[in-house]
């Protein structure tokens, strides 16, 4: 008789508070508080919330539950005992739908490995900067590969169009990284030291394409590893091995004359510009800000002001500078090499995600106030992480591509103490890890990600993510929704 | 606070001085405004926040204090003087501050008095009014006199008890009854209701009718309670972990563990054997006693009394007398003399030493008769002995050294201390065809250059494992050494394939750079031709050691500028720092076997006429003009400015593989191919600081970390690389820290050669090794099962072809060939029909297997599978074949077939297209009929 109560008692109650942003799945204000026994997980409490006295929903809908900012992932006694709280409080869940994994969509293959992708669509940042509208079912995918070609793919993977080869004006080495500019035009930089402005144009059928090179720049004295494009104001980014910081115009007419000492080269390389005598302009740097120490691995503009740039390099720095003069503004120094970077749009700053030679994602506070430099590491990758993209629907969200063959999806709700070996600190962990879908079957990852390296992943809000890299695959992954509800 | 009591304060003293020049009109003169009002402030300034406090209380006190005085008529404090007696008990009691302000009032203004004059002056202000202007204080030592002493009682030297029947205790200077002062129960309840007492409750004990008060430590708990700490005293919240199992684990445990318990427990084993004796002597088997008389005899026949009759002999050297038995002497008396007893200190010693230590077994012992001797006292003692030798107890107790073993292991860092150093292979580099020889990481840490058996130099890019560039330039020969030009000035590699050293500019940098690095190749040609030839003994033209040539126009369009050709195969290429001197080994050689070349000037020089051995490999000096030199037992250090020896340094190593120099410069390592790795202080001696043995095989190379990281590495040929942290100390005092931090394993082993090079990033602990990897060779991917379930064979005996064929039939349907989960084409077919045609070798050693079946797949499709194969004749497999009672499984590896499948089916269609192999077993299980397993695997490139 008296056993029921006495374990309900043993395991504990205690009252909650739901709330949502969902207007849809919003629960009536009297049932918003409620006693649930604290030995609940997500799935648990996800159910209560399903229940027909509850939201009555006809097929159950998988919730997640943040508390304080972050994801409910243990039972909320494990919660509480773990952050000191009383059962007696009132807990506040807000609750969201939950993730959905990103599915696997498409494959589409190259002839050989891809280091970098792009996504141009009507939600994507040079669709958005241009006046002319990108349709629904006009996304494009702009893909770099390392035979120096840059393909441009429809969602349906027919490649609309290849640019030129090396002999009639193309990169006469491997493409590392390329970008949309706006629907009509494209930049792409490469090993051979140069950045290439592409002009595009789609037949009427939207069938067949041309890409016809328009500007060659030159100024780097190496590869060029990344780059970024602002369409507003024609200004480029540029990150090159040997350690300096490339500002650009996309503008021919007012770009500086290139440098002549960079055109002209060696013997084979001279044979070969005679051979195409190609009559692409040639253009040089607005500046060269050779900051850093060590090669520069990826250059960014700050989202919401282009005269702001960041940049990470393998010197273990990520630095600020300011473009209107070229001048150094700040120096983060972070404690591994870093390999790529982007910007998040934050919780109430600004944030800047950097990949790391040491296997994780290192979050910073770029402001020149900001205290403390880092907020958060994620971690997970087994090997270097090479390219970022922010979650286009979420402050809270990014993908991450690795050279251990995965993508993987963060969201910074999702964290948890780090222990001493980890340097303490706030650690993440990833939401989800989509595999590439070549290696799909086989049982364990290669050592070193051999052979399924993802070189390039780029997340947008019509597309996915799409990611590239060595298994000579672009594949797309359906991440709609993954850390946000749709807004059905 | 202080300004407010202040105020009250002056506030109040002029209405004391009123009273006071009420009741005693011949001070009044003396409380001048001014004067009071100085020395009011002076006393406030002296007597700070003491003061102000008990001024605060003074208010409501005043009430209590008019009561008690109302209560107690006149009562005034003997210590205070006569004339204050008229002063009102108020004022007086107020506070210690309070009275001496009011002293100073009486005693200070003396002088005044003298001068008779007020100490201020009536002027008047601009309105018109009276302003009184205030003399200065002349703030002198006696302007304060509240030292001088206070008058008391005047009585004299009578005792006090004289005035026990009155109310006043005597009287004063001015003739006034000195009241009694208020004691007792009155003034106790007056101060108990001024101050409330620490620990006040307010409440009274029931059990004892008293206050209820709070003892101190009762006041600490509640304290700490408040505060949110332990109540109890001296409790620690946070107490060092004292771990019961150590989170820390070892490699290689040392065992400090108690005895087991069964080390202590009777054993089984023991009583068993006894039992068993026991047994036997029940069973008859051992006779438990023999007849005496047998015994007796025996030992009669065996013993003899060589001193039987023994008669006295004259002295002799062959004749031994029978020894003498000591006489017993005094002190073995019951009653012995005085002098044979031990005094005490004696028998105190012989109590306290051990037994065995005992010089006598026994104490003389006086008993005065031999009535009082006692019992023999260790007759228990000795019975107990005896059971215990009889039983093999062991009695000597073992004291054993108890040495905690980790207490003797030196105190090294952990390694995860230590960090960074590499932990996970990050990237492969694929694309070599045969072994990779050697490797290099070029300055600026962005590319990697490598050669192999293959004959090519590739560079890659280091962090994606892409390769950019490469080259052929050994023809039949490997490349087998590659090395890059230190300096950012210019990017040269140098690469050597057989006797002829290459230098390269891949095609990777930019035009300047490019340029420059060519410009810095060319730059010798003029010295070459220019430089006069040395002549033979006999006039020829002597060959010249090494000659710099153009490679040709195909190599030179790959980036390969210039081709050094020496006598014999170059097998190190070792550059000074500065760029442009490099030397190179070619061990086989016996004369020029180390060769120094300068670039710019297009040079080869021979150093040494005479090598102490083959040289293995040379080194420059990091930052000194010394040049090292590694023979297989040595390693010489020479000077290049003043052409000398300076020093020899003696691993002790069989054969030296590789050394490195620390790049401070007084440190080396040097590996070995007897697998030993050694650590050498130049400063310190010419052996070896510390030997290290870890590797199961030769060590083929050893690095340090040129990039301000304590690391170095060794790699070896059992496939694995170890990476030690050896920080080198600027103290000469202090040794260096050598930590083995981690073994990196993932070489696979092939014909006995495992990693043969590594190199470090110029900057970051990233390590590069390269090794011994087949790529361009087919590789299996596995693919279906079959089981085959044989029938029984029927023998069909010798036919023209002179050998023996055997047909086995396939009939039973349990037969069946499926897919492996992860293989992509899906089969799951069973058996229609087939047959094995088994031929024997006419050595009887192997069987050939021809193999024509059908099958049919769950999706309609039929499948033609057919094999050939050879079977090994092994004892296992002639069991099974024969169907001996004894005949058991065999193992995979007697059985290797060639598959050919051909179909029509959809989605089948691919099995034609690919080529499959298969090894096989035979199964047996009782009961069942013999089944043949087959693993199918598609060859792949």
């Amino acid at each position: 008789m008296a056993g029921v109560p006495e374990e309900s008692s043993r395991q504990g109650q205690v009252q909650v508070y739901f709330n949502t942003d969902s207007p849809d799945i919003e629960l009536p204000e009297e049932k918003r508080q409620l006693i649930v026994p604290t030995d609940v997980r997500r799935y648990g409490l996800s159910q209560i919330l399903n229940s027909e006295s509850m939201l009555d929903t006809p097929a159950p809908i998988p919730l997640d539950f943040i508390i304080n900012g972050t994801f409910l992932r243990t039972t909320l006694d494990e919660y509480l005992t773990a952050n000191g709280l009383s059962s007696e409080t009132t807990v506040n869940l807000h609750y969201v739908r939950s993730l959905i994994p990103p599915l696997y969509e498409a494959s589409f293959e190259h002839d050989d490995w891809i280091s970098c992708v792009d996504v141009l669509s009507g939600s994507s940042r040079a669709g958005t900067w241009d006046g002319r509208e990108v349709l629904a079912g006009q996304e494009r995918i702009l893909s770099g590969s390392y035979d120096g070609l840059l393909r441009i793919w429809n969602k349906s993977g027919q490649a609309i169009a290849t640019s030129v080869s090396s002999s009639a004006g193309g990169h006469t080495s491997s493409i590392k990284s390329a970008k949309f500019i706006s629907p009509t035009q494209i930049a792409s930089s490469a090993l051979d030291r140069t950045i290439r402005i592409w002009k595009y144009t789609e037949a009427e059928d939207h069938f067949s394409a041309e890409l016809k090179p328009v500007m060659e720049l030159y100024g780097h004295k190496g590869g060029i590893d990344s780059i970024d494009v602002h369409g507003p104001s024609n200004r480029l980014l540029s990150a090159s091995t040997d350690g300096s910081i490339g500002l650009w115009t996309t503008q021919k007419s007012s770009a500086p004359a290139a440098p002549s000492n960079m055109i002209t080269s060696g013997p084979t390389a001279k044979r070969r510009k005679i051979a195409t005598s190609t009559s692409t302009p040639q253009r040089g740097p607005l500046s060269l800000i050779s900051s850093h120490t060590a090669p520069v691995t990826a250059a960014i503009f700050n989202p919401l002001d282009s005269t702001v740039a960041y940049s990470a390099s393998q010197d273990h720095t990520i630095k600020t500078f300011d473009l209107t003069t070229s001048g150094l503004v700040d120096t983060r120094t972070t404690s591994h090499p870093l390999l790529s970077l982007t910007a998040l749009p934050g919780i109430s700053t600004q944030l800047l995600a950097a990949g790391t030679t040491a296997r994780h994602i290192t979050l910073l506070d770029p402001r020149m106030s900001a205290s403390s430099t880092q907020i958060m590491t994620l971690r997970g990758h087994t090997n270097k992480i090479v390219s970022l993209s922010p979650d286009p629907e979420s402050n809270w969200g990014l993908v991450s591509g690795s050279h251990d063959g995965t993508c993987r999806v963060w969201d910074l709700r999702s964290s948890r103490q780090g222990t001493k070996d980890e340097g303490g600190g706030l650690v993440g962990e990833a939401v989800y890890v989509v595999e590439r879908e070549s290696q799909k079957g086989g049982a364990k990852r290669p050592v070193g990600g051999e052979g399924i390296k993802v070189f390039g992943v780029a997340w947008d809000k019509d597309v996915g993510i799409v990611s590239a890299g060595e298994d000579k695959m672009v594949q797309i992954n359906r991440g709609r929704g993954v850390t946000r509800a749709e807004s059905s | 606070m202080a300004p407010s009591a202040i105020d009250r304060k002056r506030k109040s003293v002029p209405a004391e001085h009123n009273e006071a020049s009420e009741s005693d009109v011949e001070s009044e003169a003396e409380f001048g405004d001014g004067l009071l009002e100085g020395i009011l402030s002076q006393s406030e300034s002296e007597d700070s926040d003491e003061e102000s406090d008990a001024e605060e209380d003074s208010d409501e006190e005043e009430l209590d204090l008019d009561a008690l005085e109302a209560l107690d008529s006149d009562e005034i404090p003997s210590e205070d003087g006569g004339s204050e007696a008229e002063e009102p008990i108020g004022s007086l009691v107020k506070s210690n501050g309070t009275k001496t302000a009011v002293v100073a009032l009486r005693e200070k203004p003396l002088p005044d008095e003298d001068e008779d004059k007020p100490n201020y002056t009536i002027t008047t202000d601009a309105n018109g009014g009276e302003r009184y202007v205030y003399e200065e204080i002349d703030p002198v030592y006696d302007s304060d006199d509240s030292d001088a002493p206070i008058t008391t009682n005047t009585i004299g030297d009578i005792p006090l008890s004289f005035y026990d029947s009155y109310p006043h205790i005597g009287y004063d200077i001015n003739g006034k009854k000195i009241m009694r002062p208020a004691k007792g129960e009155a003034l106790d309840a007056l101060l108990d209701s001024i101050d409330i007492p620490k620990g006040w409750t307010g409440l009274t004990d029931p059990a004892t009718g008293k206050p209820l008060n709070l003892s101190q430590d009762e006041l600490e708990i509640l304290r700490r309670i408040q505060t949110n700490e332990m109540p109890e005293d001296g409790y620690d919240p946070y107490p060092a972990t004292v771990e019961y199992f150590t989170g820390i684990e070892e490699i290689m445990p040392l065992s400090a563990a108690p005895e087991p318990k069964r080390r202590f427990l009777p054993s089984k084993h023991e009583a068993k054997r006894v039992m068993k004796i026991v047994r036997a002597i029940r069973q008859g088997r051992i006779m438990p006693y023999r007849p005496p008389e047998e015994r007796q005899e025996e030992e009669e026949e065996t013993h003899y009394d060589i001193w039987q009759d023994e008669v006295p002999r004259p002295d002799h050297i062959m004749n031994i007398p029978a020894p003498k038995i000591a006489p017993p002497g005094y002190d073995l008396s019951y009653n012995p003399p005085p002098e044979y007893l031990p005094t005490k200190a004696e028998k105190q010693a012989w109590e306290t030493a051990d037994p065995e230590d005992r010089e006598k077994e026994y104490l003389p012992t006086s008993y005065g008769s031999l009535r009082k001797v006692p019992g023999y006292e260790k007759f228990i003692n000795e019975r107990f002995e005896r059971s215990l030798d009889l039983y093999l107890a062991p009695r000597v107790r073992k004291n054993r050294l108890n040495i905690d073993p980790a207490s003797l292991l030196p105190k090294l860092p952990r390694p995860e201390e230590l960090k960074p150093f590499p932990t996970v292979c990050s990237t492969l580099f694929r694309g070599h065809e045969g072994r990779v020889r050697s490797l290099a990481i070029d300055p600026s840490g962005i590319w990697l250059a490598s050669g192999g058996d293959d004959g090519t130099v590739r560079v890659w890019e280091l962090l994606t494992g892409r390769q950019i560039w490469s080259a052929k330039i050994g023809d039949d020969e490997g490349v087998n050494v590659v090395r890059w030009r230190p300096g950012r000035d210019a990017v040269i590699l140098s690469a050597a394939a057989g006797e002829d050293v290459y230098l390269l500019v891949p095609p990777i940098v930019d035009p300047e750079m490019d340029a420059a690095s060519r410009e810095l190749l060319d730059k010798g040609f003029g010295h070459a031709t220019n430089a006069t030839q040395a002549l033979t003994a006999n006039g020829a033209r002597k060959e010249p050691v090494a000659k710099w040539t153009r490679p040709g126009s195909r190599l030179e369009d790959e980036g390969v500028l210039i081709k050094i050709t020496l006598r014999t195969t170059v097998k190190v290429i070792s550059w000074h720092r500065r760029g442009d001197f490099f030397s190179t080994v070619s061990p086989t050689a016996q004369k020029s076997a180390v060769a120094i070349h300068t670039l710019s000037k297009h040079l080869t020089q021979i150093p040494f006429r005479r090598l102490p051995g083959i040289a293995q490999t040379v080194q420059f000096h990091p930052s000194r003009p010394l040049f090292f030199v590694a023979t297989q037992r040595t390693i010489r250090s020479y000077d290049l400015q003043k052409q000398e020896l300076v020093k020899i340094i003696q691993p002790g190593a069989r054969w030296i593989s590789s050394f490195d120099i620390h790049p401070g410069g007084d440190n080396l390592i040097v590996g070995s191919y007897d697998r030993r790795l050694l650590w050498h202080d130049l400063d310190l001696s010419t052996r070896p600081y510390k030997t290290m043995r870890f590797h199961q095989k030769a060590i083929r190379a050893v690095k340090y970390h040129k990039g301000g990281f304590p690391l170095f590495a060794d790699a070896s040929d059992d496939g694995s690389l170890q990476i030690f942290h050896g920080k080198v100390v600027s103290d000469m005092m202090e040794n260096a820290q050598i930590v083995p931090v981690k073994v990196l394993k993932g070489h696979k082993v092939k014909s006995n050669l495992g990693v043969l090079d590594i190199d470090w990033h110029p900057r970051e602990p990233w390590c590069n090794s390269h090794f011994t990897k087949m790529s361009g060779f087919p590789k299996l991917v596995p693919a279906f099962t079959t089981h085959i379930v044989l029938d029984p064979p029927i023998a069909v005996g010798s036919v023209s072809k002179g050998a023996h064929l055997t047909i086995a039939p396939f009939a039973s349907t349990n037969s069946y060939l499926r897919s492996k989960a992860t293989y992509p084409i899906k089969v799951d077919a069973v058996f229609a029909h087939g047959s094995d045609f088994i031929r024997q070798d006419p050595s009887g050693k192997h069987l050939r297997l021809d193999v024509n079946s059908v099958l049919k797949d769950k999706s309609g499709a039929v499948i033609s599978y057919k094999y050939s194969g050879v079977m090994t004749l092994t004892p296992a497999i002639g069991a099974v074949l024969q169907g001996a009672a004894d005949a058991k499984s065999t193992e995979f590896g007697d059985i290797v077939t060639h598959v050919l499948f051909e179909t029509g089916g959809d989605g089948l269609r691919a099995l034609e297209q690919k080529i499959y192999v298969a090894s096989g077993r035979f199964v047996v299980e009782a009961g069942k009929p013999n089944v043949v397993e087959y693993k199918i695997s598609e060859v792949t490139a």
